[in-house]
């Protein structure tokens, strides 16, 4: 014991062994898969490719949409809010109480102009609601906890995520709600394109959350970048004293950063509600964590990386099954397995902790 | 007079009381209350329960306006019962007249049944309910911003808490007590008397109490198991659930004859599943654990699920038996003699939840554990004191994979079945709410908390929906008010409040 602990980087480095060997062996096992799918087996034709990568490119849009919201607080907190998904859960029903509200009273289906409106106020709903619940989460279960060791706000977050996927269990029952979508955007409805021997099917919901998710992204990186509010979020998240100095509200600016990020997760919820179709309260769960993932992938912290993240693990999630030669349960495997490799290989993500690279 | 600051406390109130009724709080409340006293109707405890929160509204409101007279008072009082009375009032009016209407409200949010709102209407028509429930919350928030005045004015709090410790210290002196507490060997009575109460207790126990216990105790040895990992080293797996299911899947495959009826006997597969639970301990902690905290607790997250869909996917199925899981695991025996029993496996439990606390008693005061609590105190100065941080954090991960291994075996065991909805995430999160609830590093907190977090809520079958959400809000509750746990170790409480020196000299020279 003694020796061991007086000389220990000679006796036992395991890092410089079990990197390179992780490494080799998870790049031959792909190499190989990837050979046999493509080359030997055969298994799809391009039509089934085209297909996968269109709900690889969707998924990945709400994916980077969620993962903003992660970027963004720790970006200035540098914590894990964990219960982001289930902010995004609580969007996705308040869009879905909105549409059925329409609905109810006929206005839904009344005219194309009153079926755009309502989606519009839908997603406006979710939004606010969303807003609402992360700014009131922050105000309640993290603002006491700053200045307290790392894991303390952690284990708060997921005591809060705990509270409201049970608070949703217990209000809106644990049966799945299909979301009403106004019939201009039906699912499983849109363009169809003839490719190889099949035909690939683009959906219009597919196409609106893909544009709204890029639109959204767009916004977000005009508001940290232009606005007097992103440069106080930027001075936040590089010196929180020093930006106090110059006469930051520092609460108000967090306060801010949680409404924005509480807004996307609103928005990407009731993306997945229209898209996806079904909605329950534990539908934020493996979303929030993907989304995690993602903005481990691109890097947490960095905005362009939370976006670049987001699409790559959405595709990844889509090919990575089909191309590995694996059964399509063991998609979510994947998605961790890429953050363990990532974290291992990468730990700062593609394109690196801008913000914390600062700090140091 | 802030009166936009009683304002404020009567909309939270009034958020808390609607947010109560849709989570249906005040049927179940009110269920329960009609049950104690033979009533004929739910209302009363219903009643009760809000009432109470308006009375909580204007005592709040009273105290945050920080009302300096008798009128200040009643004015923050009713400004807060105002508040509150509008906000339920008209949430309750809007509700009836959709029931009225014959809107199926249940639909979406589960809890309004009609006889869920029929308790707050007293029969009235939506309006006049409206107003009723307006009045009360109104004369509830006055009601209780008076008293309040009171006691802050002439100090009934002092005066009470200065009665009660000194019932507690009179107590403590009569003289047998006193003479008790002098004597040399009066721990060892204690402990002993214990010992004994463990032995008799299976026996007289029936067969669902056993088994229910059982499970406490299967907790306690995870709790304790996880204690290392957070609380002693400070690492927080999400995942732990991963190594309970290894251990169970490998006293499931080795000894059950569905997959590959090996038939091994239980007394050589427990050793074999600690010593696998734990290498897998150390497999995964050679990658992730060079990671920063948070980073550690969302992969630890990963791979547990990644464990369970394994577990459950078709790939495995000749080993794990898939969703449908693995029957027949046997139990121990000895010379011959089946010891299968729940009440047998109780006696097993107890002595393991010995051991185990055993050797985390000596962990923890030895070599190792102190290093373990410099690295959870700040890594980077337990580095430059010489501590290989990697080998102390591997070293914790493979002990407490090893304990939930030994968990698992017993678990897996004495269920006789082992399936893939064994091991979800909410393992983990019991596991580790009832490390942290109990107190982060000390081994009567672990005790306690199985106890009240496993033990509590099969005595209150009733209220088995609302656990979950219990435990999410102590969790953010204990982490505002009490992050060092309910019976800490005196090392953390002077952690976790450094900034009152006073309390900690004062702890230290009690010690």
């Amino acid at each position: 014991m003694e020796a061991e602990a007086s000389r220990p980087k000679q006796s036992f480095n395991v890092g410089r062994w079990i990197r390179p060997l992780i490494g080799v062996v998870v790049l031959a096992f792909i190499l190989w898969r990837f050979w046999n799918v493509l080359f030997v087996q055969q298994v799809y034709g391009p039509d089934t490719w085209m297909r996968f990568a269109i709900s690889g490119i969707i998924l990945g849009g709400v994916y980077a949409v969620i993962a903003l919201g992660y970027t963004l607080v720790y970006g200035i907190l540098f914590m894990i809010n964990f219960a982001h998904g289930d902010v995004m859960m609580l969007g996705a029903f308040a869009g879905f109480f909105t549409l059925e509200a329409l609905r109810g009273t006929g206005l839904l289906n009344q005219s194309i102009f009153w079926s755009i409106l309502s989606v519009i106020i839908a997603f406006l709903v979710g939004m606010v609601a969303a807003t609402v619940i992360a700014v009131v989460l922050e105000r309640v279960a993290y603002r006491p906890l700053r200045g307290a060791p790392r894991l303390v706000p952690l284990i708060s977050a997921i005591g809060a995520s705990l509270f409201l996927e049970n608070a949703a269990q217990l209000v809106f029952g644990a049966q799945r709600q299909t979301y009403s979508n106004p019939t201009i955007i039906e699912r499983n409805v849109g363009w169809t394109f003839h490719i190889g021997e099949g035909d690939v099917l683009l959906t219009y919901t597919g196409v609106l959350t893909f544009v709204l998710s890029v639109l959204l992204m767009i916004g977000l990186a005009l508001l940290v970048q232009r606005t007097k509010m992103g440069k106080a979020m930027r001075a936040v998240a590089e010196d929180k004293q020093t930006a106090a100095l110059m006469g930051i509200d520092v609460d108000q600016v967090i306060s801010t950063t949680f409404a924005i990020s509480g807004a996307l997760a609103g928005a990407a919820g009731v993306m997945w509600g229209l898209h996806m179709g079904i909605i329950y309260h534990f539908v934020g769960f493996l979303p929030g964590l993907k989304a995690f993932t993602a903005a481990v992938l691109g890097g947490i912290g960095n905005i362009p990386g939370a976006m670049m993240g987001g699409l790559t693990l959405g595709i990844f999630e889509a090919l990575g099954p089909a191309v590995l030669g694996m059964p399509f349960q063991l998609k979510d495997v994947l998605a961790f397995s890429i953050l363990v490799l990532v974290l291992i290989f990468r730990p700062t993500g593609l394109l690196g902790e801008v913000l914390s690279e600062k700090k140091a | 007079m802030n009166v936009r600051q009683a304002l404020r406390n009567g909309f939270i109130i009034g958020t808390i009381s609607i947010f109560i009724i849709l989570l249906g709080l005040t049927v179940l409340v009110g269920g329960i209350v009609r049950g104690w006293f033979d009533l004929s109707s739910n209302a009363l405890g219903a009643w009760v329960l809000l009432g109470l929160l308006a009375l909580l509204g204007g005592v709040n409101a009273r105290r945050n306006t920080h009302a300096a007279s008798w009128k200040e008072a009643a004015v923050a009082g009713l400004a807060a019962g105002v508040a509150q009375g509008a906000m339920v009032g008209i949430f309750v009016g809007i509700v009836a007249t959709l029931i009225d209407s014959g809107t199926e409200v249940r639909q979406w949010l589960v809890q309004l049944t009609p006889e869920a709102i029929d308790l707050l209407r007293f029969g009235a028509a939506p309006v006049a309910a409206a107003l009723i429930v307006f009045a009360i919350f109104t004369l509830a928030g006055l009601l209780g911003a008076l008293p309040s005045y009171a006691s802050a004015h002439y100090q009934w709090g002092a005066a009470f808490r200065s009665w009660f410790w000194g019932m507690r210290d009179q107590g403590l002196d009569l003289p047998p007590v006193a003479a008790f507490r002098e004597y040399k060997y009066a721990p060892y009575i204690v402990y002993g008397l214990g010992l004994v109460l463990l032995l008799i207790a299976p026996q007289l126990l029936g067969r669902y109490w056993n088994y229910t216990l059982g499970t406490v105790g299967i907790y306690v040895i995870l709790g304790l198991g996880l204690n290392i990992v957070v609380g002693l080293a400070g690492l927080l797996d999400l995942g732990y659930v991963a190594f309970f299911a290894i251990g169970a899947y490998t006293v499931a495959m080795l000894t059950a004859p569905a997959p590959h009826n090996i038939g091994m006997s239980f007394w050589l597969v427990l050793p074999i599943g600690v010593v696998l639970a734990s290498i897998t301990g150390v497999l995964l902690g050679i990658p992730v654990l060079r990671m920063r905290g948070d980073y550690l607790a969302i992969v630890t997250l990963g791979f547990g699920e990644i464990i369970r869909i394994l577990s459950k996917s078709d790939v495995l199925t000749s080993f794990t038996g898939g969703p449908r899981g693995i029957r027949a695991v046997a139990g121990p025996s000895l010379f011959g003699m089946d010891l299968s029993s729940s009440q047998h496996f109780m006696y097993f439990i107890i002595l393991g939840i010995i051991l185990v606390a055993y050797l985390t008693y000596r962990l923890q005061n030895s070599r190792v554990g102190r290093a373990w609590m410099a690295m959870r105190e700040d890594e980077d100065v337990a580095e430059a004191m010489g501590i290989y941080t990697l080998k102390y954090k591997l070293l914790a991960f493979a002990i407490g994979a090893a304990f939930a291994g030994f968990g698992g075996v017993l678990f897996a065991s004495r269920n006789k079945f082992t399936g893939p909805e064994d091991f979800t995430l909410l393992v983990s999160i019991n596991v580790l709410c009832l490390v942290i609830i109990g107190g982060m590093g000390s081994i009567p907190g672990v005790v306690i908390g199985a106890l009240v977090l496993k033990g509590l809520p099969e005595m209150l079958r009733e209220l088995d929906d609302y656990r979950i959400l219990v435990f999410g809000a102590l969790l953010v509750m204990m982490m505002i008010l009490r992050p060092e746990g309910l019976l800490p170790s005196k090392r953390r409480r002077m952690e976790l409040h450094e900034e009152e020196p006073t309390e900690v000299v004062a702890a230290g020279g009690a010690a």
